[in-house]
């Protein structure tokens, strides 16, 4: 019976050519662009999972609750003794894993050659037993038996040591001012995409205790700054742990002890399948909101596919018909015509799924590219994979067959053969499913043009400072106490250059921030801190309100002047005639004690545009401390002439390590990554929408003037122009569209509005944005369909009527 | 075999109710060959279909192989019709993808028939009708005889008790509607297979054992 249904299904098909492809195009487009979400939120969704003791392992934080007006706070940068600690004091604990993540990239020396390799990652031995980082080649459990070990992951291998194995062999990292050797004890496999613990080159922690930093952290209680892991003997319950660990904390606080319960600071276990999530405790845990606004969109786009395949089967239903009440007039029920129907769009999902699941594969590396992850591909890292695609292509056959398999199975077979029925592409049902395919595809490019509106704006508002043809220099890792001055005074011999500064903090996501905190009359204040030299405000074109500029020759300043923002000195209740002069009592950082404020600079964004300008400060670096950021100010005109010249005298000055450099108004752009991203999404998933209404609205415009074929001869015959005949057949068409977008045009103005509600400086939502992405759905839609139909209406309206 | 007591049927059109069948009384024996004539719009095939179980009635009694068809449900009257009916139209009605082997097998897979029983089902009826060289073709390869052939074939492939045929030469020439006939005849006299035809000619209604003549959806005697 099914080869029979088979048979028939495939024969219709070929016999149907035009609408075989287009339903099967947009079921292949549909399917394809749900599997790469679908792929996206399987992996969001087991981070972790792959661990072999998943289920024990707990990620330790810290818990300060809520207290005299401030919010509770957590944090995952724990102190070094706490592991060792947590496994010799409580029970049930089984083992500790410490880990500090790299920061940034390290020079890496091979054979007499430095190169930009992946940065340097610390951890205790145990990682190989508590988590499950197979090696490829070495034994885990003396990966760093010697304090010079290093495990590679395979890509690094690759990247380090070429094909071969490195195992014994040496490289040298650059730590601080040297290149420390290390050797090779082990390649393990890359920690897979859906890893929340990631690293490149890993040494133990006995090495990083040899270093200056780990000397000074080793037993120290107050330097925080490694995550944290522990595992959980069989047995013992995390719960009844995580209760005792007030009384743990304050035995290593004892300042802590006496705080009454329920404001006292106190760790708590995050089970480790849970940290990718735990968007309140981890810095980089991702929302399980925006997995689901994506699989959302997804399942717009695989509904308007389907609904393509509904709409086009109803509108094909006349051709269908006679087959239908033949079969029921030779004994076939409707049971069984259901099931025939079915089988035909099911065979059709998977002839698309097939298709949809190459083109997902091809389309791959750009979605991940988008998205900003790097999921592979792969049933053996999800296995799960296996039977969701095959439920997705079984539920987008019968999503996308049910309904006209139940019209058509519906059919009284005398109506068929005595041609009494009437069913096209004008019915109640088939113009809502098309309402629903141009509400979500208007209602995605109206999004777009919204947030493509607020990008521009905030990458092209004036922060307040001179953004263009400022390239920021890195002198991370160098020694730039003494390389700075001589290279600042090659860099101004230079005539492309116009000014040089150094910070320690550049701006822009990445570059991190110094947020100090401290008590300044009885309220806590936070202030985001920068170091700079005397050149910085120049250089940037920071102007001054009132006051002086710090001034390396001046000896006060180096230990007492600061300068600060306007908002800081309005939210310290000064005004610009009062403010300099001011004393920051209570404000103690090695070596300013109670600083004075010199200067007032006017605000500019120095954070994303989410955010207000919050309280900033600046004072001088200290000569034993350098810029670690070395800002260029060069003339406009030719970036490359003068990247040149900057790489020239880096090359003279710092011989050995490769020049890193940015620009710093795409430094600044990349707070807007997340926006960027969204853009991209919500624009590509619009495009795909609109292409596969479109290609819906293009079969359903065929259907309707071969349906309409005597009644558009006819009007030829009385005079009608091909003009007249398109409008014709495409008035219904256009009804519905403008309906639809009439019902996005809200929807999305109040998603639009909220999501804007996230930024703090925000472009307006102008009525003619709304028009103009509308219009835009209507013209595309209009032309659709008056490219199909002009076909028609060319005809020679006589050959049309006799074939009547 | 059939029989027919004061059926009525109607249609309602502003109000007025137009009869399309008037107080029919009929009883038909197995085995026999009924023609029913009668000019265009007199209620023809509107009996026939009324008889085929494929249209409904408003008023009256019918009882098939002695069972009341006019208190039955739905799914057993789909049932009866099933086992013991065969239909052939004046238009063929083959389904356009499916070969004249497919078109004939497709009753067989209603009725769950298995594969083998099928093939034996439809080889022994390609070679009756003489069509078995036809077997691999589609129905728009045949010419209107041929079609109606394999039409007949299908009507007949399930071993109906009754055969119903609306105008089954109407589309053909008269050497072809002869052979038809010259079929149905002997279906009737060699293989007992009850047989009524709606037709409009005197010459294929003299095939049959009886003639019903039907004017404005009453039967004239």
């Amino acid at each position: 019976m099914i080869r029979h249904y088979i048979t028939i299904a495939l024969r219709n098909l070929y016999k149907q050519k035009g609408l075989a492809v287009i339903n099967m195009l947009s079921l292949t487009v549909g399917i394809a662009c749900f599997t790469l979400f679908l792929l996206y939120a399987v992996n969001e969704f087991s981070y972790d999972r792959f661990h072999a003791n998943s289920e024990s392992i707990y990620k330790v934080y810290r818990h300060i609750p809520a207290k005299g007006g401030e919010e509770a706070k957590d944090d995952i940068y724990l102190p070094m003794p706490l592991g060792p600690a947590l496994k010799q004091e409580i029970s049930g604990i089984r083992n500790y894993v410490r880990f500090r993540g790299a920061w940034g990239n390290d020079y890496i020396r091979i054979n007499g050659k430095v190169i930009t390799g992946p940065g340097i990652s610390y951890a205790d031995a145990a990682l190989f037993d508590v988590f499950s980082f197979p090696m490829k080649y070495g034994n885990p459990s003396q990966a760093f038996q010697k304090q010079d070990g290093i495990v590679l992951t395979e890509t690094s291998a690759a990247q380090l040591f070429a094909q071969e194995n490195p195992v014994g062999k040496t490289l040298e990292v650059k730590i601080a001012d040297a290149f420390v050797p290390f050797t090779v004890t082990g390649v393990c496999y890359d920690p897979p995409s859906n890893s929340s613990l990631n690293f490149k080159l890993l040494a133990g922690m006995p090495f990083f205790n040899s270093l200056d930093d780990g000397k000074k952290h080793e037993h120290n209680w107050f330097r925080s700054g490694y995550t944290t892991y522990i595992q959980l003997a069989p047995g013992s319950n995390a719960k009844a742990i995580q209760q005792t660990m007030r009384d743990f904390y304050g035995a290593h606080y004892p300042e802590e002890k006496g705080e009454p319960e329920a404001t006292a600071t106190t760790y708590g276990f995050l089970p480790l399948r849970e940290v990718h999530t735990a968007t309140g405790i981890e810095y980089s845990a991702a929302d399980p909101k925006t997995t689901w606004m994506l699989i959302a969109i997804a399942a717009g786009i695989l509904l308007i596919s389907c609904i393509n395949f509904t709409t086009l089967a109803i509108g094909r239903s006349a051709g269908r018909a006679k087959e239908i009440g033949v079969r029921k007039v030779i004994g076939g029920t409707k049971k069984a015509l259901v099931l025939q129907f079915l089988t035909e769009s099911v065979l059709l999902s998977i002839v698309s799924g097939i298709f949809g699941f190459l083109l997902a594969y091809l389309a791959l590396p750009a979605f991940n590219e988008m998205t900003g992850t790097a999921v592979p591909f792969s049933f053996r890292q999800f296995p799960e994979l296996l039977w969701m695609l095959a439920a997705l292509v079984l539920f987008a056959g019968l999503l996308a067959g049910s309904y006209p398999a139940l019209v058509l199975s519906g059919f009284r077979p005398l109506d068929v053969l005595k041609r009494k029925l009437k069913l096209d592409g004008a019915n109640f049902f088939t113009r809502s499913l098309v309402t629903v395919q141009f509400t979500i595809s208007a209602g995605l490019i109206i999004s777009t043009a919204v947030i493509l509106r607020q990008l521009d704006f905030m990458r092209s508002k004036n922060p307040g400072f001179e953004k263009e043809n400022i390239i920021v220099v890195a002198g991370n890792e160098n020694d730039t106490t003494g390389i700075y001055p001589l290279l600042r005074q090659e860099l101004l011999r230079n005539p492309q250059i116009k000014g040089v500064a150094g910070t320690d903090i550049s701006f822009g996501e990445g570059n991190g921030w110094s947020l100090s905190g401290f008590d300044y009359k009885g309220k806590n204040r936070q202030v985001y801190e920068y170091a700079i030299d005397d050149a910085y405000l120049r250089v940037m074109e920071i102007p001054l309100l009132a006051g002086k500029n710090v001034d390396a020759a001046r000896a006060s300043d180096s230990v007492q002047g600061v300068i600060v923002n306007e908002t800081m000195m309005k939210e310290f209740g000064w005004t610009p005639e009062n403010a300099v002069g001011q004393v920051l009592d209570g404000y103690s950082e090695n070596p300013r004690e109670n600083p004075v404020v010199i200067g007032v600079v006017r605000d500019f964004n120095f954070r994303p545009l989410h955010e207000k300008v919050e309280p900033q400060m600046f004072f001088l670096h200290s000569s034993k401390h350098m810029p670690s950021k070395i800002l260029v100010r060069i003339y406009p005109g030719n970036p490359a002439k003068a990247l040149d010249a900057i790489g020239d005298v880096w090359k003279k000055q710092v011989a050995d390590l490769p020049l890193q450099f940015a620009f710093l108004d795409d430094e600044l752009d990349r707070f807007y990554k997340n926006e960027d991203r969204w853009s991209k999404i919500t624009g590509r998933a619009g495009a795909v929408c609109i292409f596969l209404a479109c290609l819906g609205l293009f079969g359903l415009a065929a259907l309707t003037s071969v349906n309409r074929t005597k009644e558009i001869g006819i009007r030829k015959i009385l005079g009608a122009t091909p003009v007249a005949i398109v409008n014709l057949v495409s008035q219904p068409f256009m009804r519905i569209i403008i309906i639809a977008v009439m019902i996005a045009i809200p929807l999305a103005w109040y998603v639009m509005n909220e999501w804007l509600k996230d930024f703090a400086y925000r472009t307006t939502l102008s009525w003619w944005l709304f028009a103009a992405a509308a219009l835009c759905a209507v013209c595309i839609a209009y032309l659709t369909i008056a490219l199909q139909t002009l076909r028609a209406a060319r005809s020679n309206p006589v050959k049309n009527l006799r074939t009547e | 075999m059939i029989e027919l007591k004061h059926i009525f049927k109607w249609v309602n059109t502003g109000g007025n109710k137009i009869f399309l069948l008037r107080d029919i009384n009929l009883t038909i024996s197995k085995s026999e060959f009924v023609s029913i004539m009668g000019p265009s719009g007199s209620g023809k095939t509107t009996l026939l279909h009324t008889i085929g179980l494929l249209d409904g009635f408003d008023e009256g009694e019918y009882f098939f192989n002695g069972e009341a068809i006019h208190s039955m449900r739905e799914k057993q009257r789909a049932l009866l019709y099933k086992k013991n009916i065969g239909f052939v139209f004046q238009a063929y009605h083959l389904i356009d993808e499916l070969t004249v082997y497919e078109n004939i097998e497709t009753p067989l897979l209603y009725q769950d028939y298995k594969a083998s029983e099928r093939k034996a089902l439809v080889s022994d009826m390609l070679d009756r009708l003489n069509i078995v060289g036809k077997k691999d073709l589609f129905p728009s390869q045949l010419s209107g005889g041929q079609q109606q052939l394999v039409g007949i074939a299908r009507a007949l492939v399930g071993k109906p008790d009754l055969l119903l045929a609306d105008e089954p030469t109407g589309n053909l020439n008269s050497k072809q509607g002869e052979e038809i006939m010259e079929l149905f005849h002997r279906l009737n006299a060699e293989n007992e297979v009850t047989i009524i035809q709606v037709t409009h000619s005197e010459k294929n209604a003299s095939y049959g054992s009886r003639i019903i003549n039907l004017l404005d959806g009453r039967i004239e005697y």
